[in-house]
């Protein structure tokens, strides 16, 4: 009887620690952040990688070429701050065009992080569009970071 | 002053094309992020893919009402 018992609290203990949660590199965040679907590739999920980072591309280009502009910090406005965030998703994109937009010299001018380009025309027929492209491509990069931490953590396959 | 893109500006676009491929990368992004078999992938995606479209449209026509 106590033996059975014994025996049924070792079981329960070595399932609880099974799903004990696994600890999650913070540099593979920070890969899965800054190279839209390379999170996946590291972690083997081959397939679901190429897809999200064609996505990403696909949706990061497309707010491009309708002249779309990426969100920047700027002052007394809070809420850039949040829009500039969302835009942030698209790593390593986001830079890149902020480096075309402002040059190496305007991205880091005397009052960084205020006073950037975000890109765009304002004038473009696809403006709003391409706004709103850009910044889903942000937004579905930021939900690909947190599968990539799920999937990391064990909580997902 | 905004930066005018290496295409320029476009004076000309379709708004049902642009409609329909947010649509489907959307739904193609959110199928492959919630499911994880071919099946219930291609469900979702269908699911998700018509929503966004034929929602939109619905709510184009309700828009026409009002000013």
């Amino acid at each position: 009887m106590t033996a059975d018992k014994a025996q049924r609290a070792a079981a329960r203990s070595k399932t609880e620690a099974d799903e004990e949660p696994r600890p999650v590199a913070k540099g593979l965040l920070f890969l899965a952040w800054l190279v839209p679907g390379l999170g996946h590739w590291l972690l083997g999920k081959r397939v679901r990688a190429c897809v999200f980072a064609a996505v990403v591309f696909a949706a990061f280009v497309t707010g491009v070429l309708l002249d779309g502009e990426l969100a920047v910090p700027q002052q007394n406005s809070p809420l850039s701050w949040f829009f500039a965030f969302g835009c942030l998703g698209n790593g390593v994109l986001y830079l890149l065009r902020l480096l075309w937009a402002n040059g190496l010299d305007g991205l880091f001018n005397a009052s960084f992080p205020y006073g950037l380009q975000g890109g765009g025309d304002p004038v473009a027929a696809g403006f709003f569009y391409g706004k709103t492209f850009l910044y889903t491509a942000g937004l579905m990069n930021l939900l690909v970071v947190l599968d990539v931490h799920d999937i990391a953590r064990g909580d997902k396959n | 002053m905004s930066t005018i893109s290496p295409v320029g500006t476009r004076t000309e676009m379709d708004h049902f094309v642009l409609l329909m491929w947010h649509a489907f990368l959307v739904a193609v992004f959110f199928a492959f992020l919630w499911r994880s078999d071919a099946r219930g992938r291609k469900i979702l995606f269908a699911k998700t893919f018509v929503m966004m479209a034929v929602g939109a449209f619905l709510l184009g026509w309700l828009m026409y009402p009002f000013p």
